[in-house]
């Protein structure tokens, strides 16, 4: 019965979007580590991932919001200039890093926002 | 072990990656001028070389390459030939010098210190996500 108060679409989803930026940060961390690092293609959250939680949360198919994992993939593109095969652009992942700060700002404010009303419905008090 | 950092095991193996680079640099430095070892063999230059290691799946509980990649480094020797150079105490005979060239050491150097400090910005923002983290569910 208690689930059952943990499964609004907005919650679900905003617990999504953090396990996905919790994954773009070991992907950050794992680029910047190997900026040197011969034939390294940097890592980066799948871009289906965005595209699935979209359609999830317009359908408001909470099972799909549930079972929604992201996962990490090599980025292919070549960057011109390096002859290493490596291809990280360190302002890039600092940018990226960035980024992934105020995101996961956001989605710790939207979980908690939720998480107070819950308690606000229960108790009463603010 | 719960994983509280994301990517700090990236981030560390890059840190001590940094570290044994810096060390293997004023290694060079120093012994730019040997000319004999405790066995009796010039100094060769050494290098460190960079390898993405991805941890193995099972390992922290995530599939295989979910958890970004650390760094290995390992030091090799650089296989250049001696430099000849004009022996100061006896005119006319050559001496052999390690081939080092401190301008590039200097740049390796450089450079390492960069890619630590790079590395440090990323622990320093995996600490501030952690503490946000912790805070989920504390009016703010």
């Amino acid at each position: 019965m208690i689930d059952a108060l943990f499964q609004q679409p907005e919650y679900l989803a905003a617990k999504r979007m953090m396990s996905a930026t919790v994954m773009e940060r070991s992907a950050i961390a794992s680029n910047v580590a190997n900026i040197e690092t011969p034939d390294y293609h940097r890592l980066q959250v799948a871009p289906a991932f965005g595209a699935q939680l979209q359609e999830a949360i317009k359908s408001n198919d909470l099972g799909q919001l549930q079972n929604l994992t992201p996962a990490l993939e090599e980025d292919g593109t070549d960057v011109a200039g390096r002859i290493d095969g490596n291809n990280v652009v360190l302002e890039k992942e600092l940018v990226g890093l960035m980024k992934n700060s105020l995101d996961h700002s956001l989605e710790t404010q939207l979980v908690t926002g939720n998480l107070l009303q819950l308690r606000l419905a229960i108790t009463g008090r603010v | 072990m719960i994983d509280i950092l994301p990517g700090i095991q990236s981030t560390s193996s890059a840190l001590n990656a940094e570290r044994i680079r810096g060390d293997v640099i004023a290694q060079n430095i120093a012994n730019s001028t040997t000319t004999r070892d405790a066995a009796g063999h010039i100094y060769q230059r050494q290098e460190v070389l960079f390898e993405s290691l991805v941890p193995q799946a099972g390992a922290d509980g995530g599939a295989a390459g979910q958890n970004g990649a650390q760094v290995s480094v390992r030091i090799a020797a650089d296989s250049r030939p001696p430099r000849l150079s004009p022996d100061p105490s006896n005119p006319g005979k050559m001496i052999e010098t390690p081939d080092i060239n401190i301008h590039r050491e200097m740049t390796d150097l450089i450079i390492s210190q960069r890619a630590y400090e790079a590395n440090l910005a990323v622990a320093k923002s995996a600490k501030s996500m952690a503490l946000q983290t912790l805070a989920i569910g504390k009016r703010g």
